[in-house]
C-alpha cells in the first residue's frame, strides 16, 4: 500500500456534516416544490377543493397576478389529477363566479361529469351562467342562502361604434371576400339580417346550455325553459325551483362528503401550481407583449376587430 | 531486573475484510435514513398513506406526470446528498461514520486521495442510466478481486484497508 491511513476521525466534523446535509436537504424539498410546481400538501388529504374562482376563460394568458380567473384546461387538468389520486374520495367545486366562455364552462363541466369521485358544487357568492353549467354537472350542488346563481342564458353584446369613427372622420373601409365575414365588427352598423343570425345561434347555445342543465340536473327540459331566460336567483329561490339542492356553506359540504363516503373529511387544495420558471416567463412574455404593443399594434387591436366573444 | 527483549506490536496495511465493510456501509446508510435524508423521509409520509402496499404507492406516485417527475427531482437530490456525505468525510478523514466505526479507511493508490477518485467511488449512487447498472455489477466486483475492490474503486484507484496486528 501506498499510503498510510490516518486515524484522526474528527466527530465534531462528521457531525457538522450530518447537520449541514439535514439543512441542505430541507432546502432542496422547498426548492423542488417551486420549480417542479407540485404542492407538497396536495398529495395527502382524501377530499379534493378545487376553486372556480373569476371568469371562466378558455385561454392561458387571460389572468396574471392581480386578475382572478379560471382557465378551463389548467382547470380540467387539476379535476383529472384529483380523480387519478386514489386518497381522494370526493371533489368539491368552490365556485365564486359569474360564468365566462361557453366552451370553457362546458369543458369544465365535462370534466366533473368524467370523474369516478362524489362532486359537490359549492356556490359561494356568484355561480351564475356558465359557472352555473359547471355546478349542474356536479352530484350535488349547496348554495349559500343569498349566493346569486342561475342566469341560464346566452350574452354577446359589444359597443359599436361606427358614429364615433364619422366624428373623427375615420373611414372604415370595408374589404371582405365573403358577405358576412366581418359581421359583428364594432366598426360598423350591423344589419337587421347579421342580427338575425347572430341572434339564432345564440338561442341555440342558450337552448343546448338549457339542455345541458335539465340533462345534468334531472328536471323537465320545458320547465327549465322557462327558467333559462337569464335571470339570476338567490340561493333560497334556486333551492324552491330545483337548481340546488341545499342551503348551506363549507359544514353543509363535509357533512354531506362525510355521510355519502362515510369518512373524516380531510380537504385539500388543488390547483395548478405556477412554478418558478412559469412565473419568470409569464413576466417575460407579458413585457415583451406590452412592449410590442406598444410600438404599433394597439392602433388596431385584431380580436377587437374580427370577432365577438360570446359567453354564458 | 532485566527485561526479556520481547518483539514489539507490528502493524500492516490489508485490504478490509468483506464484512467489515458492509457492515460500515449499513451504518452509513442508517445514518443517512435518519439525519440527511429525513425532510424527504417526511415528505414521503405525506404522501403515501401508512397502510399502502408498495404496488398501491408506485400506483399512486405514477398517477400524475408531476409527480413522477417530483419522485425524478427528489431521487436525484438525494443522491447528490449522499454523495455528498461521503465525499466531504472521506476527503477531511479518510473515513465515513461506518468506517470509523468499522476502523477501516479509503486509500489512494497514489499518494494523496483527490476529489474525481472520491466522486468516482461513489458515482453508484446517481439513480441515472447507465449508473444503475453499477448497482449490481460494483458491490460484485468486490468478491473477485485479490484486494476486495469494487469497480469504482478500481477505476478510482482506490482502496479500502484496515490495519492489522500481530505480535505483542
Amino acid at each position: 500500500m501506498n499510503n498510510q491511513p490516518d486515524s484522526n476521525f474528527r466527530w465534531g466534523y462528521a457531525i457538522f456534516v450530518l447537520l449541514l446535509l439535514s439543512v441542505l436537504g430541507f432546502l432542496a424539498v422547498g426548492i423542488l416544490s417551486l420549480f417542479v410546481g407540485v404542492n407538497v400538501e396536495e398529495l395527502s388529504g382524501n377530499v379534493a377543493l378545487i376553486p372556480i374562482d373569476g371568469v371562466i376563460t378558455g385561454s392561458e394568458d387571460s389572468g396574471f397576478l392581480f386578475d382572478t380567473t379560471t382557465n378551463s384546461l389548467e382547470t380540467v387538468e387539476v379535476i383529472e389529477k384529483a380523480d387519478k389520486n386514489p386518497n381522494i374520495k370526493a371533489i368539491i367545486l368552490e365556485i365564486n363566479s359569474p360564468g365566462g366562455s361557453a366552451v370553457a364552462s362546458e369543458e369544465i363541466a365535462n370534466a366533473v361529469k368524467k370523474t369516478n369521485k362524489t362532486t359537490v358544487a359549492w356556490i359561494r357568492e356568484v355561480g351564475a351562467s356558465g359557472a352555473y353549467w359547471v355546478a349542474s354537472s356536479s352530484d350535488y350542488i349547496i348554495a349559500h342562502r343569498v349566493s346569486i346563481t342561475g342566469s341560464i342564458g346566452v350574452i354577446a353584446s359589444y359597443l359599436e361604434f361606427p358614429g364615433l369613427l364619422e366624428r373623427y372622420n375615420i373611414t372604415y373601409q370595408r374589404l371582405v371576400s365573403g358577405k358576412y365575414k366581418d359581421i359583428g365588427t364594432p366598426f360598423k352598423e350591423m344589419t337587421a339580417e347579421e342580427k338575425d343570425i347572430f341572434q339564432q345561434n345564440l338561442d341555440s347555445i342558450r337552448d343546448y346550455f338549457a339542455a345541458e342543465v335539465a340533462k345534468n340536473r334531472n328536471l323537465n327540459k320545458k320547465d327549465v325553459d322557462k327558467i333559462a331566460n337569464g335571470l339570476f336567483y338567490l340561493g333560497a329561490q334556486a333551492k324552491e325551483l330545483g337548481l340546488v339542492d341545499e342551503i348551506g356553506g363549507k359544514d353543509e359540504v363535509v357533512g354531506y362528503i362525510e355521510k355519502k363516503e362515510g369518512i373524516k373529511a380531510d380537504i385539500v387544495e388543488y390547483k395548478k401550481e405556477k412554478t418558478l420558471l412559469d412565473v419568470l416567463s409569464d413576466v417575460l412574455s407579458r413585457q415583451s407583449f406590452f412592449v410590442g404593443k406598444g410600438i404599433g399594434s394597439s392602433l388596431l387591436d385584431k380580436k377587437a376587430a374580427s370577432s365577438i366573444s360570446i359567453t354564458t | 531486573m532485566k527485561r526479556l527483549n520481547l518483539p514489539k506490536e507490528k502493524t500492516f496495511i490489508g485490504p478490509a475484510l468483506i464484512w467489515k465493510r458492509i457492515a460500515a456501509f449499513f451504518i452509513d446508510l442508517m445514518i443517512i435514513n435518519f439525519f440527511v435524508l429525513f425532510p424527504f423521509r417526511k415528505l414521503f409520509q405525506n404522501i403515501i398513506p401508512k397502510d399502502y402496499s408498495y404496488s398501491e404507492a408506485y400506483r399512486l406516485l405514477s398517477s400524475s406526470t408531476d409527480y413522477t417527475s417530483f419522485i425524478s427531482s427528489v431521487s436525484i437530490v438525494i443522491s447528490v446528498l449522499i454523495i455528498l456525505y461521503f465525499l466531504m468525510l472521506e476527503s477531511k478523514m479518510s473515513q465515513s461514520i461506518g468506517k470509523s466505526l468499522m476502523r477501516i479507511y479509503v486509500v489512494s493508490d497514489n499518494k494523496v486521495l483527490k476529489k474525481w477518485q472520491l466522486l468516482t467511488r461513489n458515482i453508484v449512487f446517481i439513480p441515472l442510466f447507465p449508473f444503475v447498472l453499477l448497482w449490481i455489477i460494483d458491490p460484485l466486483f468486490m468478491f473477485f478481486t485479490k484486494t476486495n475492490q469494487r469497480l469504482t474503486e478500481v477505476l478510482s484507484k482506490t482502496k479500502v484497508v484496515e490495519k492489522y496486528s500481530f505480535g505483542q
